[in-house]
């Protein structure tokens, strides 16, 4: 599903992600975990689509397409979906507004016809309840007063509503107390099935007590400096990055 | 008697002395009128003026002779100012308005000023009375209009006057509100802009517990212009005012806000909040934005803030991430920045009216 080959990101001509390889299966789940600064979130915003990201080698390629040509909006209606770190705060638009609109843009992309207001809020609703997303939150301006925990739960919210074949979770469990990560994991783990894929970012190893990855990927320095399966999150919660970070050169 | 002959006398010599203002007039930097005008100047014209006046308002024709005392205690009580010392000179008609004392005017006024040249018009809700005003602007090569509003004792007028987008119209426009004791006054300005188009407004705060509240939106495109000039007098204290105006412009277009509040001496526990925002559209557009602060008391509670920028980045590509197309979301982005200067308008039907109108600026500016 998604095939990343030799990649190097260039942030303000500073090289972030230096040779990265990783490719992922439909129905996996992978972890990529690493210490600040090891370029986690770089990697998760070339995914998006985000502008000031300059990839200077290798590929991306997704669903045997090259991701790196499409527009942040065809990702998206393409089923690229990035849970973001920290959701951006957009007073005047309410979150209901935003989610029909998004939810349209994306299907009117592939073909399909736009949802009624009635149908949105129907399906809005069913998913909202079960992540404990209160009617109140989606009269409001989008995460515009909203805790921590409420922007992580409105962003899984938009991942239930959209089913994406693509989940990027960029460190979700940050800013979340333990009820907040469960509900969270199990609206992962709901949508997870053998045709889509996740890619979960992570500092901590607490979150995958939660979500089970297939293969976890450690990055430091722009590299991925070592994998295994699940039980690699064990030993880096007991011994820490730094023995594989000072390998680096 | 007709209408004050000595005050028309006043205002024309006013106006001869101090001639047609141009950018060198402090007041007049960013709107250049004389230049606009070119050759033909301000003229003598009389424009034209409609009312559609809901039962129980008074109307009286200012080219009439014998004014009844309402029009005449209130009339032409604007002095100073060179252009609406102008449309009292050179206007030979007009309107005037009365909502009489302790009326409730359940359907909305309607005034529009048509046709190129001068005109006045005098609006007078008595103590206790309410009433919702609604300007309209019809386009003309030029016209300068001259606008009273007094407000009695407790005294409520929500206004809400839309200046279409008119390419090659030089529109002008002066307020003058007093407010007594206790007396409300909300006002909303959309403007589309054009060649010259200016909304100055002078509001007194001449009674304890009087409010005014401001607001405004631009969207502003090609080589549009659109000022709006506001001087807030807190003349006695314990009063309130706020201004919330905000203007988006692109291509060439020019949109400003001056604003100066007066806070007099003596006039303790006087409130007031300004703020002015715009969004520039490319390298090409401008936006002039000038809060200004003048207080002559001790225990005020003053605020002013004005910022200029482009469209969140950030804000951009979260939308943009999430399937919507970037022209639309672009213009999702536009309408939440106008939205809280919209959500003034306390009438629901023309709230509805002007959010139609800014999407449709809007669709022609992406």
């Amino acid at each position: 599903m998604l095939d990343i080959k030799n990649l190097h990101v260039a942030v303000d001509g500073k090289e972030i992600l230096k040779g990265l390889t990783l490719r992922i299966e439909p129905g996996q789940v992978h972890a990529i975990m690493g210490p600040n600064g090891s370029g986690k979130s770089t990697l998760s915003y070339v995914l998006a689509g985000r502008a000031g990201y300059d990839i200077t080698e290798g590929s991306i390629t997704y669903n045997g397409e090259d991701l790196v040509a499409l527009a942040p909006e065809a990702r998206a209606a393409k089923g690229v979906f990035l849970a973001m770190q920290y959701p951006v705060e957009i007073p005047g638009v309410t979150t209901m507004t935003f989610l029909k609109t998004a939810l349209n843009s994306q299907r009117r992309q592939r073909g399909e016809p736009d949802l009624d207001a009635v149908g949105v809020l129907k399906l809005v609703r069913a998913k909202a309840r079960t992540l404990n997303v209160t009617e109140e939150m989606l009269k409001r301006a989008l995460n515009v007063g909203f805790s921590g925990g409420e922007k992580k739960r409105l962003e899984i919210l938009q991942m239930a509503l959209f089913e994406p074949k693509l989940t990027i979770l960029d460190e979700t469990d940050s800013g979340l107390d333990i009820d907040a990560l469960r509900l969270v994991a199990e609206g992962v783990n709901t949508l997870r099935s053998p045709e889509r894929a996740m890619l979960v970012i992570t500092h901590y190893q607490r979150l995958l007590d939660y979500i089970v990855p297939d293969r976890i990927h450690v990055l430091a320095k722009g590299r991925i400096v070592a994998e295994g399966g699940k039980e690699l999150a064990l030993e880096l919660e007991a011994r820490g990055y730094d023995h594989l970070v000072k390998d680096v050169a | 008697m007709t209408l004050a002959a000595a005050t028309r006398d006043a205002a024309a010599a006013l106006v001869a002395a101090r001639g047609v203002p141009h950018r060198r007039v402090e007041e007049w930097k960013y709107s250049d009128l004389r230049a606009a005008l070119g050759e033909p100047g301000l003229g003598t014209e009389t424009a034209q003026w409609s009312v559609d006046a809901p039962d129980g308002v008074e109307r009286f024709d200012l080219s009439q002779p014998n004014p009844p005392a309402w029009v005449a205690d209130h009339f032409g009580r604007d002095g100073g100012n060179v252009m609406s010392a102008a449309s009292l000179a050179f206007a030979s008609g007009g309107v005037a308005l009365r909502a009489p004392a302790g009326a409730a005017i359940g359907r909305p006024l309607r005034l529009d000023f048509a046709g190129a040249g001068h005109v006045r018009a005098l609006l007078v809700v008595e103590a206790g009375a309410a009433l919702t005003l609604l300007e309209g602007v019809g386009v003309a090569d030029f016209r300068n209009a001259g606008l009273e509003i007094v407000l009695g004792e407790g005294a409520s007028l929500e206004h809400v006057r839309v200046s279409p987008e008119a390419g090659d119209a030089v529109l002008v426009e002066e307020a003058f509100v007093r407010l007594a004791r206790g007396a409300r006054y909300r006002a909303h300005f959309a403007s589309f802009g054009s060649k010259l188009s200016r909304m100055e407004l002078a509001i007194t705060l001449a009674g304890a517990d009087a409010q005014a509240h401001l607001s405004g939106v631009s969207v502003l495109d090609g080589k549009r212009h659109s000022d709006v000039t506001t001087h807030l007098i807190h003349a006695v204290g314990d009063t309130v005012s706020s201004q919330r105006f905000k203007h988006v412009a692109g291509g060439q277009s020019r949109a400003i806000y001056q604003g100066k509040v007066t806070v007099a001496q003596g006039a303790n526990g006087s409130d007031s909040n300004q703020s002015a925002k715009a969004l520039l559209l490319g390298e090409t557009a401008e936006a002039d934005l000038k809060p200004e602060l003048e207080i002559f008391a001790d225990d005020v509670k003053c605020a002013h803030g004005a910022a200029v920028g482009d469209l969140d980045a950030e804000s951009l590509f979260y939308l943009r991430a999430r399937g919507i197309p970037e022209a639309e979301a672009r213009g999702l982005l536009l309408q939440a920045f106008l939205e809280d200067a919209v959500a003034e308008i306390a009438d629901t039907d023309q709230r509805e009216l002007v959010r139609v109108e800014l999407l449709t600026a809007l669709k022609r500016l992406a």
